[in-house]
């Protein structure tokens, strides 16, 4: 107890917060107008006719026009979190506008944008205001420093991303077959000069860049915790993901990893970063009066809401435990635990309904109510696969068919495994229920591929 | 434990500059490369270029016998022209899957082979004679569906065909028209395939835009909708409710009043031609490079512990078995009996299973363009 209580008044340099806030923030605002330019939003979220959902957040719909605000609103929150403007009720803005975004449609899930969402949480608890923020400046008070465990809570959450990516990829396919990486390195890799055609078809580099890759993602937080390797650990991260960078297309994820890992270093540094930012800005901070340490409100709520969360992290990704059967085949319980580029999946999904009053039964064209992106990930993932046959049996009720069944036609190829019947074509799948209950109308992969 | 971490370190270090700097020495070894462009200059120069060149020649010869036919309506002018018609029909089934370049810029596949077409329409244009058959709207209005129509269609026999051409210049002016600008529209294709070749076969990567993706994307949605779905589905009735819709046949008026039966070798024809990519199999019957040639060296290479291609191999010949058993007729078979289009909709629709899930998976081709990021 006596551990915990001296562990909790330890004090930190506030800069490490205020650092990690303005990096997040410039990233964060960089991002939202990034997906803004490349049209994403008219895409992926107002284009289609369609949207699939997260089960219990039905009611998160995008806004049709109003969509494009919510980006604005969202943007322009994360520019104040970076700046320090009224804090908490832009990180507050930022947390609930962004995750309002992510639970709009499914299809676009990653697990980078998960990230951003709880990372995002975490920080409307933490007073990350502190010391170079406009908040400072207008009420004339910077704190020097923190409690401790507002960085170290920054510095747990990315060993969980890391460590977690890590144990996912001990298994079967990742480590024993070189898989998705043999498929994607050989063929998906040909783009890149010189190596190519050469380096990138040799199996044992296939081998190498898997072991490698799962070593990086069980090892760099220790090597970025301890302060005699944490450089070499950072160029690293900066190595690793530049290198994905270079072979997938994989957004904002490797930058967003690589500026959170700074957080691993001394307040000493980010002081030193923050000082030659806020160059330009010197004298008007000038006679900002400097106080010891921030006492922050509610502490002990704030502790236990962190403790909670974490528990909930630590927990949540082993979830996949409750169901039977292949997790990579049956993906119950695979999102929200960083499980990271582990499979090359592919499906095909066509849908029979069949009208019982008439007897008779046709095949939809998905291509009639999904874009291409949404019939990609419906056709391998079985939430998608089941909402969608729902929203199949809506829409046909609602043109008049009074007694109808739906059955899916399925076939998913997985990790370089020649494809194989997915859905059980004869259960109507307007009888299963959405949710959380174990989804006994897959069939079965019959191997074992995720041994942990 | 600061020396166990320190061994893991220095080891890990070790691999990693082993990774980048060792890889000249390693990589004369093992596996032969795979020259991805061999794939493009093989499907370009002997496929691509040759058969676009076929349909040009064809579609010439139409334009031709099109012309004495409507100086001059006779009985052996029309046949000479539907002959031709129904040469340069099947010679369309080989490039219609190409919709690359020139051709994806003027959406030609649209403009020549959209059916049903609009009957509606193409009386309202020729009696009207203002149209614009370079508009979206007049898809189903033009083509060699179009022609279909403008010569068996417009009446129920030959006779009273010719006859409508003898009493009225406006459809000989309108069958004309079609032929203009479908012809200037494969002149405008095959001229640019001069100059396309070269960067064609060189953008050999693996981008949404590179070639490989493209013809690649091309030919698995022919095959999926081109002709899985609109020869066989639609008519069959797989997406109406068991209502079967002969009149969405291919060449529908053709068939239906009895000039000759052409839906199943047209078929047969795009199947032909759809085995053809895939073997990289050139009209003189010569084989190279082909995504069943990358598939094997996919394998061979212990990708994959399955080969996928003698798959694809043996499910084009299921699938061709079942197109030759059915009615040359398929407005015929449809109304005698459905069941037979369905078997052979089933066995098209395992060629497409196979090559939308195994062969973009394992040729890393994705199969929208969305350009949207991964995790």
């Amino acid at each position: 107890m006596e551990i915990i209580r001296s562990y909790i008044s330890k004090k930190q340099e506030s800069t490490s917060l205020a650092f990690f806030r303005l990096s997040f923030g410039l990233l964060m605002t960089y991002s939202i107008i990034r997906f803004w330019l490349k049209g994403w939003i008219k895409e992926m979220y107002i284009d289609p006719s369609f949207h699939f959902t997260f089960y219990g957040f039905e009611w998160v719909k995008p806004l049709e026009e109003y969509t494009y605000l919510l980006f604005i609103i969202c943007g322009l929150s994360a520019f104040f979190v970076a700046i320090g403007f009224k804090y908490y009720l832009s990180i507050i803005t930022f947390f609930l506008s962004f995750t309002y975004i992510e639970l709009m449609d499914k299809t676009t899930y990653l697990n980078h944008y998960y990230f951003v969402s709880i990372l995002s949480f975490l920080l409307i608890f933490l007073p990350a205001n502190s010391s170079y923020s406009v908040d400072s400046y207008l009420s004339k008070k910077s704190f020097s420093h923190t409690p401790k465990w507002c960085v170290d809570s920054i510095k747990l959450l990315l060993f969980i991303v890391y460590f977690y990516a890590g144990l996912a990829k001990i298994n079967k396919d990742w480590l024993i077959e070189a898989q998705p990486l043999k498929i994607w390195l050989t063929t998906g890799s040909y783009d890149l000069p010189i190596i190519g055609s050469s380096l990138m078809q040799q199996e044992w580099f296939h081998y190498f860049m898997s072991w490698g890759g799962m070593f990086y993602d069980l090892l760099i937080p220790f090597i970025l915790l301890y302060h005699r390797t944490r450089i070499f650990g950072f160029l690293l991260v900066i190595f690793f993901h530049i290198f994905t960078v270079i072979l997938f297309p994989i957004g904002m994820f490797p930058y967003i990893m690589i500026i959170s890992s700074l957080i691993f270093f001394t307040s000493k540094t980010h002081k030193k970063i923050l000082e030659i930012v806020t160059k330009p800005f010197k004298k008007i901070i000038h006679n900002v009066r400097e106080i010891d340490a921030i006492n922050i409100k509610r502490e002990k709520f704030a502790i236990t809401i962190v403790i909670v969360f974490f528990i909930i992290q630590i927990l949540f990704p082993f979830r996949y435990a409750l169901y039977p059967g292949e997790l990579f085949w049956n993906e119950q319980g695979y999102r929200f635990s960083w499980r990271v580029m582990l499979m090359e999946k592919r499906g095909y999904t066509t849908f029979k309904i069949v009208d019982k009053e008439n007897e008779t039964s046709f095949y939809v064209m998905n291509d009639e109510f999904l874009t291409e992106f949404q019939e990609r990930q419906m056709s391998f993932q079985p939430d998608f696969i089941l909402e969608y046959a729902h929203f199949l049996g809506d829409h046909y009720k609602e043109k008049g068919y009074n007694d109808i069944e739906v059955y899916a036609e399925s076939y998913v190829a997985l990790n370089g495994r020649l494809s194989k019947k997915f859905i059980d074509p004869t259960v109507d799948l307007l009888k299963e229920d959405r949710g959380f209950k174990n989804k006994s109308w897959i069939i079965p992969l019959n191997e074992k591929i995720n041994k942990l | 434990m600061k020396i166990f971490r320190y061994t893991i370190f220095s080891l890990f270090t070790i691999l990693l500059i082993m990774s980048c700097s060792s890889d000249s020495d390693e990589e004369q070894n093992q596996v032969p490369e795979f020259d991805r462009s061999t794939i493009l200059k093989n499907y370009a120069e002997n496929i691509i270029i040759p058969r676009y060149d076929d349909f040009q020649s064809a579609l010439a010869n139409l334009k031709s016998s099109v012309d004495a036919y409507v100086s001059s309506p006779l009985v052996s002018t029309f046949d000479k022209m539907h002959d031709d018609w129904f040469t340069a029909y099947k010679k369309w089934q080989h490039i219609e899957m190409f919709n690359v370049g020139k051709a994806e810029e003027i959406m030609f596949f649209n403009t020549v082979n959209t059916y049903p077409i609009d009957e509606l329409r193409i009386v309202e244009n020729i009696t009207s004679k203002k149209y614009d058959l370079s508009s979206s709207n007049d898809w189903s209005s033009q083509g060699l569906s179009g022609v279909d129509y403008m010569i068996h269609g417009i009446d129920d026999s030959k006779e009273k065909v010719i006859q409508k051409y003898i009493d009225d210049s406006k459809y000989g002016d309108y069958l004309i028209n079609l032929l203009t600008i479908m012809s200037s529209n494969t002149d405008q294709i095959v001229q640019d395939w001069k100059t396309y070749k070269d960067s064609f076969i060189q953008s050999s990567g693996n981008s949404n835009s590179s070639s490989l993706n493209m013809i690649t994307n091309d030919f698995v949605y022919y095959f999926e909708k081109g002709l899985r779905a609109n020869k066989i589905g639609i008519p069959a009735g797989v997406y109406s409710g068991g209502n079967t819709l002969p009149d969405r046949v291919e060449a529908y008026y053709s068939s239906k009043n009895s000039f000759e039966d052409v839906s199943k070798d047209l078929a047969k024809e795009a199947l032909l031609a759809s085995e053809n990519l895939f073997h990289g199999k050139s009209s003189t019957g010569a084989s190279g490079a082909s995504l069943k040639t990358y598939l094997d060296y996919i394998y061979n290479a212990d990708v994959n512990k399955e080969n996928l291609s003698p798959i694809i191999s043996s499910n084009f010949q299921k699938a061709k078995d079942a197109l030759e058993s059915l009615d040359s007729n398929f407005i015929n078979q449809i109304n005698s009996d459905k069941v037979k289009m369905l078997n052979a909709f089933d066995k098209l629709q395992a060629i497409v299973v196979n090559m939308k899930t195994n062969m973009l998976s394992l040729l890393s081709i994705q199969v929208d363009y969305i350009d949207a990021d991964g995790d």
